[in-house]
């Protein structure tokens, strides 16, 4: 719907590849439109707001083997959305496993399509609002001094000034003072708020 | 002309007889018979004394005078009879004098003066009357010795175990002179026989005596000339008389007794003593002087017997002293005709040998005849059981000869005459020409032409005849005979048309498994297009809605439709193909464009498969004839077994390569190569053998339809393995120049 949403279509049939592309940009997508896997591999720029349309069944790479690289090998969080002209069952068990939005069979109702385009624009900008979040916060966090960091983590961790005191080898009311600038500078009131914030900055912990 | 040539032979031939006269001195013999000529003896030795001078000389000249001695007897009749003589002779005396019979040599001496110096050569004289007479020395001639002794030697070998003799003898001069020779020889012999002297008896009483004789009994007639009551005989007759009463068998000296019913004896022929007295005669008359000539006893003296007298008195042949003629020996027909018997058999046996054969050929020829008709039947009962129709055709005159079945075949009724337009008539129109075209060539070669054509029937079927026809070449190479069968083909015709349905079937069949097997790529390739297709519609539609559409997108939107669907449209056409099910069509193919459409087919199998694939076309025209739809057939086939082959084959490495080449033999070849497990050994062979399959749901007719179909487009199909692993199969067809309406 924003001028901004991007298509890569790829697609070996260069008639389906061509209508795909006419009709999503009669919608108003913007189209990068592929007849190989490897050219669209080595176009690929994660930083541009959009989403893949992969044929499953191309020579040389296929679209669940496109899939394979660009997420596992590359970390893009890409949203993909797959057509096939033979829907199978074990193929789109494991596209959706795989993550992808959606598993359409040819040829494609444009509604259907729309909407698992739509579908994977929402992902799209709910993924890059949350990673713009975090490099916020990273860079506020990256603004505190390491005595603050330190305080940081003992906080995130649950522990009382008085034993920050003891671990950091000072007394409590040095701590207070680190904490109440940590906060501020973190832009954090509560402590509550703190523990969410180094959640989802560090999602593996 | 003629009267000419006789008249001088005439006068040659009387030349030729003065000039003999000439040359020799004309001789004159004159012959004196003791006797008359009734008497045997001398006639016989004067016959044959003349024959022997005629035999010398024509020229001699023979006169004969009788002098009948023993009849007359007195001196009266000597001194008339030797008086006519000298007056006969005075004139023109003989050159020379022979008596016959031993009384006429006394008369001669007696008149000397009858015929003065005159040589007289005298036979049949005996040594004793020889030495009695002691005749002048221009008198010489042959002396007769019997040998009465031999006689009896003679008669005693035939009857060893006779032990009675009788001696006959009459009482004339020459009788009694035998007697005492008689009675001396008998005395010299010995007293082995009882003897008894038949002499000068009356001759009834001698007839009575000699008919009282034992008949174990020996009888030696000598002469009897004259018997005591004054009758004279002539003794060859009387020995022939008494040889026909004698119960005994009867021997005599002379020859003359033999034949006349005497066995025989040791005698003298008197014809050997004529010829004799000749020889004597001849050296005489050729100069000799009698006085140098001593008198000859005659060498030719024998044991001459008859054969029928010793037949009548039971005497054995075998008893016979060597070297005895026998004469009158009823020769058996073998023995006188021995030559001719023995042709007449050999003629015979030859004619019965020609006969037999004859008679064997005869027999033969019938049998042979009856042979002939027996196979003729056979044949034609063969021939009309194997619904064969033979014929036979005379160019010359327009003759045809064909069995009854032959017409039957035809649909001809029994009294349709034989000509070939009446056979031509029955072909079907279409078949017209590929009839007379057949028998046309028939005539030109020795080979034998078939074609089959239809024949319309009377009752409107038609019935497919099968014609064989072939000439014969006649001794000047222009062939007129044309001979052949017609053979009902009908059901053959039929059968292969079922089985080229049946055929056709299986190859449908077929096709229709090979797309079953890609029915689901095939969708796909009907499949991307109808996307395409849905896809520019949408877009043209949402175009549409647009405040001011952007037509110049719409159009191409709308363009593409068409485009897409075209492309649709193809796959289908090509399906359609594969799945129509007809009869083989041939036509120009591009064997590229072949490739192209095939591969285009199997685009998303071998998306499907992981397998890529290559095309390596000749620049050239590469066309082919044939059914395209069939030559896709096997493409396919080849490409799916190509595919089938590397299922195995890691992903990485699964590739099928295809290639055209148009070879310079003339045939255009496409190759279809793999890398997939290759062809094992064991199965190398028996790859194109129907039923005969490697794959796991396969039916075993995939490559022996492909070799079938190949081999119906005059081509070939290979299978061998590639040199860097996998297989090649290959597929040669002959190639067509571009210039024949490329399609």
């Amino acid at each position: 719907m924003t001028g901004m949403f991007t298509v890569y279509l790829v697609d070996d049939d260069p008639g389906v590849l061509k209508s795909f592309s006419r009709l999503l940009r009669a919608k108003g997508y913007d189209v990068k439109p592929y007849s190989s896997p490897q050219a669209f591999l080595e176009e690929h720029d994660e930083a541009i707001p959009g989403c893949a349309l992969l044929d499953v069944s191309m020579p040389d790479l296929d679209g669940l083997e496109i899939q394979d690289v660009l997420i596992t090998a590359s970390g893009s969080h890409r949203p993909i959305v797959f057509v096939t002209g033979k829907g199978d069952i074990p193929t789109s068990v494991r596209a959706m496993k795989a993550g992808a939005i959606d598993f359409l069979t040819k040829p494609v109702k444009d509604q259907d399509l729309f909407e698992a385009l739509s579908r994977a624009e929402a992902m799209d900008t709910e993924l890059r609002r949350l990673r713009s979040e975090q490099d916020v916060m990273q860079a506020k966090v990256r603004s505190l001094t390491p005595r603050e960091r330190e305080v940081l983590t003992h906080v995130v961790a649950g522990r009382l000034n008085k034993q920050i005191a003891g671990e950091l080898g000072t007394v409590e009311k040095t701590i207070k003072v680190h904490r109440s600038r940590m906060m501020e500078k973190l832009g954090i009131r509560t402590v509550a708020d703190l523990v969410r914030m180094a959640e989802k900055l560090n999602p593996s912990k | 002309m003629t009267t000419t040539r006789i008249v001088v032979w005439s006068i040659g031939l009387l030349f030729l007889l003065a000039g003999e006269g000439r040359a020799g001195e004309r001789a004159r013999v004159l012959m004196l018979h003791a006797f008359n000529y009734s008497f045997p003896a001398t006639s016989v030795i004067a016959e044959a004394a003349r024959k022997r001078l005629i035999e010398h000389s024509k020229s001699v000249e023979i006169d004969a005078e009788f002098l009948d001695l023993a009849r007359n007897s007195d001196e009266a009749h000597s001194l008339q009879v030797a008086t006519y003589i000298r007056d006969k002779y005075e004139k023109d005396p003989p050159n020379l004098v022979i008596t016959l019979g031993s009384n006429a040599l006394p008369f001669v001496i007696k008149y000397r003066n009858m015929l003065p110096g005159i040589p007289v050569v005298f036979a049949s004289i005996s040594p004793q009357t020889y030495a009695a007479l002691q005749p002048p020395p221009e008198m010489t001639g042959i002396i007769t010795a019997f040998d009465l002794a031999k006689t009896l030697a003679l008669a005693e070998r035939l009857q060893p175990q006779a032990r009675r003799l009788f001696v006959i003898a009459g009482s004339g001069e020459t009788d009694r002179r035998w007697q005492p020779i008689a009675r001396k020889m008998i005395a010299e012999r010995g007293s082995k026989f009882e003897t008894t002297f038949l002499f000068e008896l009356p001759y009834s009483e001698l007839v009575t005596e000699l008919s009282k004789v034992p008949n174990d009994a020996i009888v030696i007639l000598l002469t009897v000339f004259a018997d005591p009551e004054g009758k004279t005989f002539v003794p060859a007759q009387v020995a022939a008389d008494l040889s026909a009463l004698s119960p005994a068998p009867v021997y005599g000296p002379y020859d003359s007794f033999v034949g006349r019913g005497a066995v025989g004896g040791f005698v003298e022929t008197f014809e050997s003593i004529g010829v004799a007295a000749a020889e004597m005669a001849i050296e005489i008359l050729g100069g000799a002087d009698p006085a140098t000539l001593a008198p000859r006893t005659n060498p030719a003296q024998h044991y001459r017997v008859d054969y029928r007298a010793m037949q009548r008195w039971n005497l054995k042949e075998k008893d016979l002293p060597p070297n005895t003629v026998v004469l009158f020996k009823k020769p058996t027909i073998w023995d006188e005709y021995r030559g001719s018997v023995l042709s007449a058999l050999f003629v015979l046996g030859l004619q019965t040998i020609i006969l037999g054969a004859l008679l064997v050929q005869r027999r033969r020829r019938q049998r042979v005849e009856e042979l002939l008709k027996e196979s003729d039947e056979r044949m034609t009962f063969a021939a009309a059981a194997a619904n064969i129709g033979l014929w036979q055709f005379d160019r010359d005159t327009d003759e045809l000869w064909v069995t009854d079945h032959g017409r039957v075949l035809f649909g001809l009724p029994n009294d349709a005459p034989l000509t070939r337009e009446a056979f031509l008539a029955a072909v079907h129109p279409d078949d017209l020409e590929t009839a007379s075209r057949s028998l046309r060539k028939s005539f030109r070669t020795e080979r034998s032409i078939a074609s089959d054509v239809r024949i319309v029937l009377p009752s409107g079927k038609t019935r497919w005849i099968r014609m064989r026809a072939r000439s014969y070449a006649e001794s000047n190479g222009e062939p007129k005979q044309l001979g052949g069968i017609f053979v009902d083909i009908t059901d053959q015709k039929s059968a292969e048309a079922e089985t080229a349905l049946q055929r056709v079937e299986i190859e449908h069949l077929m096709r229709v498994s090979v797309l079953g097997e890609l029915s689901g790529s095939i969708a796909h390739e009907v499949n991307q297009p109808l996307t395409a297709i849905l896809s520019n519609a949408q877009a043209a539609l949402h175009l549409l809605k647009q405040n001011s559409p952007d037509l110049v997108e719409i159009r191409d939107a709308l363009e593409d439709i068409v485009h897409e669907d075209n492309r649709a449209g193809e796959v289908i056409h090509r399906l359609r193909g594969l799945l129509k099910k007809g009869e083989r069509k041939m036509e120009s193919v591009n064997v590229n464009d072949l490739v192209r459409s095939t591969v285009r087919l199997l685009h998303s199998e071998l998306i499907g498969r992981d397998i890529s694939l290559r095309l390596d076309l000749d620049h050239g025209s590469s066309l082919t004839r044939g059914d395209s739809v069939q030559l896709q057939q096997v493409l396919l086939n080849l490409v799916m077994n190509a595919m089938d082959a590397m299922a195995s084959t890691p992903i990485a490495q699964r590739s099928i390569l295809i290639s055209t080449r148009e070879a310079k033999t003339g045939m255009v070849d496409v190759l279809v190569k793999d890398r997939g497990h290759g062809i094992p050994p064991k199965e190398n062979g028996r790859l194109f053998e129907p039923f005969y399959t490697t794959k796991a749901h396969g039916l075993g007719l995939g490559l022996a339809l492909c070799s079938t179909i190949i081999e119906a487009h005059q081509g070939k199909l290979t299978l061998v393995n590639g040199e860097d692993g996998g297989a090649v199969a290959g597929l040669s067809l002959p190639a067509q120049q571009p210039a024949v309406s490329a399609v």
